[in-house]
């Protein structure tokens, strides 16, 4: 490159050094809270259910936690393990429960034992929910290698655990 | 079908075979024409006969059970250990749930508020009265020797502090336990000042003076036990190493004392000498001790200046001559 090619460069290409700001478009900074808050529909009919309608700030205000355990805790062991198996547990129990579970799935943790409590719409047979259950406490008590126990509370209708209408 | 089981209940029981068989017997051929007839070729797209789809069969539930619980029951029976809420066990109209605008919170029924929190209807009172009747039976009574904290100090000096931690997770290792605490009170070892002094030296900062008490805390070993152990260790070693005396410990002079005694300076003869007889015998040697050591050791101030002055003032028997 000589001094020659640099002066055939137009004006507008040349790098501008004090007004460089100019270029760039900017706008105002949006740090909204979106996570966990449902909008309103136009004809106000979608349902919440209790833990949906109160926004994450809520917690231990007005709704408390889903995971229950001491990892999170000041000087607690294993929290990160803890995280992962209960994703996994709400993965397996949401798919092995096919759209039967109406509420979030609970774990609350004692010692080395796991309680999954929810609330369970009567969709299928109580011969097959009862499968169900046995199934899921003993695959899961397989790979966790801990006992599981599945608290259920069953509802008849899926309108029962709506909260409002946004 | 009704023929059938009216047959049934008449007839014995080798008949029914029989019955049945027939039955079969007559209904198959029937079917079996029908399979065979030709199946219509439909041009029009006239609509078949509409297939109902199989509905669930909804199975009878059965009312909360709460409602026909008798007032007097034993509740630690019917809800004997800890477990998640459930609003047909439990014959309590408990609510919860924030609701605006003055409604009343959500009842019980498919509320999953209270089956998040814990609860300890697994430990009502009478619960607890039964399970420490049931665990009395495994349980020493006190020493009713060791009725004050003197006496518990005395006959058990040493005391050995650990934490067990729970946790809810499925380990019950916490590398926090290991930590061993042993305390005791110096004055328990029964130390001369020499082997005291030695002592002191040795622990350093982890001697109290206000509570004369030692602290020897080990976590420097992966177990419990094996803490313990060298905490132990420490102790013995502590305790006769302060007790012996280096020929180099012989070595030292008043010059390296870090306290003016009295009973060995130059103080001390030079009364000796004056009165001719022990510094025991001596009136008020005892006052002059104290107030010549109090002199050296806090340094002159006019406290302890005023002290030494009336000790000598007494020892010498000036006293009224000014």
């Amino acid at each position: 490159m000589n001094i020659t090619l640099i002066k055939t460069i137009p004006n507008i290409l040349k790098f501008p050094a004090a007004n460089s700001a100019r270029l760039l478009h900017l706008t105002a900074v949006s740090n909204k809270n979106q996570a966990g808050r449902y909008k309103n529909t136009p004809r106000k009919n979608f349902p919440l259910t209790y833990e949906m309608a109160n926004p994450p700030h809520q917690i231990a205000h007005r709704k408390s936690w889903n995971s229950w355990n001491t990892s999170n805790v000041e000087g607690g062991n294993r929290p990160s393990e803890t995280a992962v198996e209960d994703q996994f547990i709400r993965k397996f129990v949401q798919g092995t429960w096919h759209a039967l579970f109406v509420s979030e799935i609970i774990i609350k943790r004692q010692h080395n034992l796991i309680r999954i409590a929810g609330l369970v719409h009567r969709g299928v047979m109580p011969r097959k929910m009862y499968f169900l259950i046995g199934y899921t406490e003993e695959f899961l008590s397989f790979w966790l290698q801990c006992p599981i126990k599945m608290e259920l509370q069953s509802v008849a209708d899926k309108r029962h655990v709506v909260f409002k209408y946004v | 079908m009704m023929n059938l089981s009216r047959n049934i209940e008449r007839v014995p029981f080798r008949s029914i075979e029989k019955q049945l068989v027939a039955s079969y017997c007559n209904s198959s051929p029937q079917t079996q024409t029908k399979q065979e007839e030709f199946r219509a070729l439909n041009i029009r797209n006239v609509k078949d006969p509409f297939q109902t789809r199989r509905r669930l069969q909804k199975t009878a539930v059965f009312p909360p059970r709460a409602d026909q619980m008798p007032v007097d029951q034993d509740w630690g029976s019917v809800w004997p250990g800890p477990r998640s809420f459930h609003p047909a066990t439990v014959p309590l109209p408990v609510r919860q749930g924030f609701t605006e605008k003055g409604a009343p919170p959500p009842n019980k029924f498919n509320n999953a508020e209270l089956m998040k929190i814990p609860n300890f209807l697994h430990l009502t009172p009478p619960v607890i009265k039964r399970q420490c009747e049931a665990l009395k039976k495994f349980c020493t009574p006190w020493p009713k020797a060791l009725d004050n904290e003197d006496k518990i100090q005395k006959n058990f000096p040493i005391e050995v502090i650990s934490s067990d931690y729970c946790y809810s997770s499925p380990t019950i290792r916490d590398p926090m336990a290991r930590i061993i605490t042993v305390k005791f009170k110096l004055a328990s070892l029964k130390l001369d000042d020499r082997a005291r002094d030695k002592f002191l030296r040795l622990v350093g900062p982890r001697y109290n003076e206000e509570n004369d008490t030692v602290t020897i805390v080990t976590d420097r070993c992966p177990l419990k036990k094996q803490n313990y152990d060298y905490a132990m260790y420490l102790v013995t070693a502590l305790f006769h190493e302060s007790k012996k005396v280096e020929p180099w410990e012989e070595m030292k002079s008043e010059a390296d004392m870090e306290i003016y005694c009295w009973e060995n300076n130059a103080s001390k003869k030079n009364i000796e000498a004056l009165f001719g007889c022990k510094s025991e015998e001596i009136p008020n040697a005892a006052e002059y001790s104290e107030a010549v050591s109090h002199y050296m050791n806090e340094g002159e101030n006019d406290y302890t200046i005023s002290k030494y002055g009336e000790a000598v003032k007494k020892l010498l028997k000036l006293q009224g001559t000014n």
